[in-house]
């Protein structure tokens, strides 16, 4: 017969080691499924500041490192394994993963949110050769450089600002007339000498020969499209929650995020959603780490009604 | 997990004398991705002991073989045989795809 765990969950933010750390400390048999290593978005932050107790900020990878070991010194255990499919309606879940099958009575969704693509072409092949999508990891490659960033809400805004830094000239490309960002970015934007702005125009190609060279803008009010030479692009245009691999299972929202409310219960017994990956008003490191442990909560009242 | 740096040296030596495949991961202190993949690539060092010669460079320490390899972006994972880079990955998101890119070219 299969081990068959109380727990299983699927990803190492700080929702999922949240989880991760009450189930273990709660005595139930756990194991945390990482694709990688512990912190999904806010191990690539190098400083959180609106995570109570640090006065002088702290590193995001530095916090996922912690709340692992934290969670560990409760015997929490974690596979470095990706997860490819899911069999949740069943009594015993079934988790389809690069390092085997594992089962488990209860399954946590913590597998958070990724970047959202623009879908251009040769987007995917790009990444690292042009395009890329984090400011604070590549921005360093594109000193004294010119580069594009796209989009126009806080987190384009953020990496703006940081590329304004480092580069000799950064041109900011949305689709409407003016940034969705908080008024905070406005001015030191606007400020700022070597940050340009190309209002209402979108992307429609990325080109290259045999490095980057360019991106081609068409304005969405007159149809006009331009070419703007460049070293690199950073897209920034919002994240997609991680729930492909759910394959419906489970019941969405329109934008893909999994319904479920405070108490993290989806609409399968047994499978709750915390993070970023659940329906929420506010995406924090904050609001994550108290989904996990209201998951461990509504877990321990479901596996007492399963006896 | 420091041990597995090299210097320019000791990479000119594993990638052209290595009787085994030798995969290199290009990084820099810095690079936040990079520490991400540091803990997968530890495993990984471990898990193919006994097939490759597994190393890393520092790009800040090591400049040159960076320059060689024209690298543009890290956290780049190449793999030689003979001396020669046979394949490259960058920034893979899992472990799984570190493997699958290994044994793709094994």
């Amino acid at each position: 017969m299969e081990h068959i765990y109380d727990v299983i969950i699927i990803g190492g933010g700080p929702g999922g080691y949240t989880a991760a750390l009450y189930t273990a400390r709660a005595g139930l048999d756990m194991l945390l499924l990482e694709k990688l290593s512990a912190g999904g978005q806010m191990a690539l932050t190098s400083q959180i500041d609106n995570y109570p107790g640090f006065e002088n900020g702290v590193d995001g990878f530095e916090l996922a490192e912690k709340m692992q070991a934290g969670a560990e010194r409760f015997g929490a255990k974690t596979e470095l394994a990706e997860v490819y499919s899911v069999k949740l309606e069943g009594k015993i879940k079934e988790i389809d993963t690069s390092e085997g099958v594992f089962y488990g009575k209860t399954v946590v969704i913590s597998t958070g949110a990724s970047p959202r693509e623009l879908g251009l072409e040769k987007e995917q092949q790009l990444v690292g050769r042009g395009v890329n999508y984090c400011a604070a990891c590549d921005g360093m490659f594109y000193r004294g450089k010119t580069v594009v960033v796209v989009g126009g809400g806080n987190s384009a805004a953020a990496d703006a600002m940081l590329l304004s830094r480092i580069c000799e000239k950064v041109i900011i490309v949305h689709r409407r007339d003016t940034l969705r960002a908080t008024k905070i970015y406005h001015e030191p934007l606007m400020q700022a000498e070597n940050v340009e702005f190309c209002w209402d125009s979108v992307l429609t190609e990325l080109q290259y020969d045999d490095k980057f060279t360019g991106v081609r803008l068409k304005n969405v009010k007159t149809g006009e499209e331009t070419d703007l030479p460049c070293d690199g692009v950073f897209i920034s245009v919002g994240r997609k929650p991680v729930t492909e691999f759910l394959a419906g299972q489970l019941e969405l929202d329109q934008a893909g995020y999994i319904l479920a409310d405070e108490s993290t219960r989806t609409n399968l017994a047994g499978v709750f959603a915390v993070g970023d990956v659940r329906t929420k008003v506010l995406r924090q490191v904050v609001t994550a780490v108290a989904d996990g442990a209201m998951a461990s909560h509504y877990i321990d009242e479901y596996l007492a009604e399963q006896m | 997990m420091k041990e597995m740096n090299m210097n320019l040296e000791q990479f000119n030596k594993h990638v052209q004398e290595s009787d085994k495949p030798v995969l290199v991961e290009f990084w820099a202190p810095w690079c936040v991705y990079c520490r991400r993949i540091a803990p997968a690539y530890d495993k990984i060092a471990e898990q193919y002991s006994d097939k490759l010669v597994v190393g890393k460079i520092n790009v800040d320490d090591v400049p040159e073989a960076a320059q060689k390899e024209k690298i543009e972006a890290i956290p780049a994972l190449l793999l030689y045989k003979g001396g020669e880079v046979v394949d490259s990955i960058v920034a893979p998101d899992s472990k799984a795809r570190i493997e699958e890119f290994i044994e793709k070219n094994l």
